[in-house]
């Protein structure tokens, strides 16, 4: 039997272990792909110039070894408001909710108001900006965490780079797949923030049947946390997987102490796919907002992006005063395989450890000592 | 609908318009979304409409978006009548 993890993915990239990390901490992503899987830092918040600095760090502490940069790409663009405008469309009755809540949680005020002036999210220009950066430093992968990445295959396909996009239903992925995007990475309902509503074991296969003419090789996305869930993920096909919530308590990540603890107690259940805290629905771990929320008092949600704006006061302050009975993060149903807080080479070594030990079952070479 | 008023000033838009009858009065929908601002999460969006045939050309490779009106599906939370679609994330449904 040749070895089962040594997939396409792998010889695409250079890499040990089809694992793909998704992470918006650079210490984590260095410690992976030190450690031999891959990596792909969220840069989506950043400006050009932070990126590049990023870039120059990383490539400082892993050499030659490839890595990826993952910016949202938007996909549609509505009527820009100002935050004045914005903040006055809030209604009084979930003003007053709001208020209810801070009182009855003892919540301050944030240290710091949030920044409210970048609202509108990401413009056209201010992700062709970010996208200069990775041209311009040659970065070997480029992911889109949504929107299509069509636009600029051609530039960065005579740059070398390879671009990978993330679906969550097949007829994203066929368009992407004709579009000759490189890696395509299907993420089913189990997975943190905004998902799709086809469940991983469901997208993974079709999107990996869609595929197959081309070779375009699939991560599987969605809930992702153990060796078991990287042996079914490449026999239903895919190429690898691609982790998110897996790192977030990682000894390296810059998740701040009480959230890593909470996100370390939490079990599947207590993730929540509810739209209470950016209007639009999202999975994220529960915490008073949600139960408030869900309360036969509660007001109606409101539409994004008033709702974010509501709930931003309560998200930063849980973390400006490290109220861990507050804090809530976007987090996959497999989070109840979090248990520990380990480094990450030893996350990434347990896991490739348990997916060896079913390939062995399943070969069954119980033989060894 | 979308507001223009950046045309109007001194500074030039940092876009190309043009009109591309073909796309005109074809129904599309559009799969995607974009950032929710002040997070680092992605939202995802459904829309269908008709696209007008204007678009607009962000960048020099270029990054094209095409506007859907008279929308008859839109999120929840959506609250404009028409919205600016990146060309890659459109399905055409009159093909």
């Amino acid at each position: 039997m040749s070895d089962p993890m040594h997939t396409l993915l792998c010889e695409k990239l250079g890499i040990e272990y089809p694992v793909v990390a998704f992470t918006h901490c650079k210490d984590v992503a260095v410690a992976v792909i030190n450690a031999g899987g891959f990596a792909v830092l969220g840069e989506a918040m950043h400006p050009p110039e932070h990126i590049r600095a990023d870039i120059k760090w990383i490539r400082e502490r892993i050499g030659d070894k490839k890595f990826g940069i993952d910016l949202v790409l938007p996909a549609s663009v509505p009527e820009e408001k100002t935050v004045e405008e914005l903040m006055a469309m809030i209604p009084q009755e979930q003003r007053d909710f709001e208020q209810q809540i801070k009182a009855k949680y003892d919540i301050p005020d944030p240290k710091e108001a949030p920044d409210l002036h970048t609202w509108g999210g990401l413009d056209q220009s201010r992700a062709l900006a970010q996208l200069e950066v990775v041209f311009e430093e040659k970065v070997p992968v480029f992911a889109s965490g949504l929107g299509s990445p069509k636009f600029l295959l051609e530039r960065a396909h005579k740059q070398g780079m390879m671009v990978w996009g993330l679906v969550g239903t097949p007829r994203q992925a066929q368009k992407q797949i004709e579009a000759g995007v490189d890696v395509i990475i299907a993420q089913g309902y189990d997975a943190a923030g905004h998902t799709g509503q086809i469940g991983t074991l469901s997208i993974v296969p079709q999107v990996v049947d869609l595929a197959e003419e081309k070779g375009v090789p699939i991560l599987a996305a969605g809930g992702i946390t153990t060796g078991r869930h990287l042996v079914a993920a490449l026999a239903l096909g895919a190429a690898g997987v691609w982790t998110g919530s897996l790192w977030l308590a990682s000894r390296e990540s810059d998740v701040n102490l009480p959230l890593k603890e909470r996100l370390i107690e939490c079990e599947t259940t207590d993730t929540m796919y509810s739209n209470c805290i950016s209007g639009y629905t999202m999975r994220t771990t529960r915490c008073p907002w949600h139960d408030e929320w869900l309360s036969p008092q509660a007001p109606p949600v409101l539409k994004a992006p008033l709702q974010m704006m509501l709930s931003s006061d309560y998200i930063q302050a849980s973390l400006d005063y490290q109220r861990k009975d507050l804090m809530t993060e976007a987090a996959g149903q497999g989070i109840h395989y979090i248990t520990e807080m380990k480094p990450a080479r030893q996350i990434l070594s347990d896991i490739v450890e348990e997916a060896l030990d079913v390939f062995d079952r399943f070969a069954g070479d119980d033989d060894d000592e | 609908m979308q507001d223009n008023s950046n045309e109007n000033k001194d500074t030039p838009a940092p876009f190309k318009s043009g009109i591309n009858p073909d796309y005109k009065g074809k129904h599309a929908e559009c799969d995607g979304g974009a950032q929710i601002a002040e997070t680092k999460y992605a939202g995802r969006q459904f829309f269908a409409g008709t696209l007008t045939g204007d678009y607009r050309d962000f960048g020099d490779y270029p990054w094209r978006w095409y506007l859907l009106a008279d929308l008859s599906a839109k999120p929840e939370a959506y609250t404009q009548e028409a919205v600016w679609c990146d060309e890659g994330s459109l399905i055409l449904m009159d093909n």
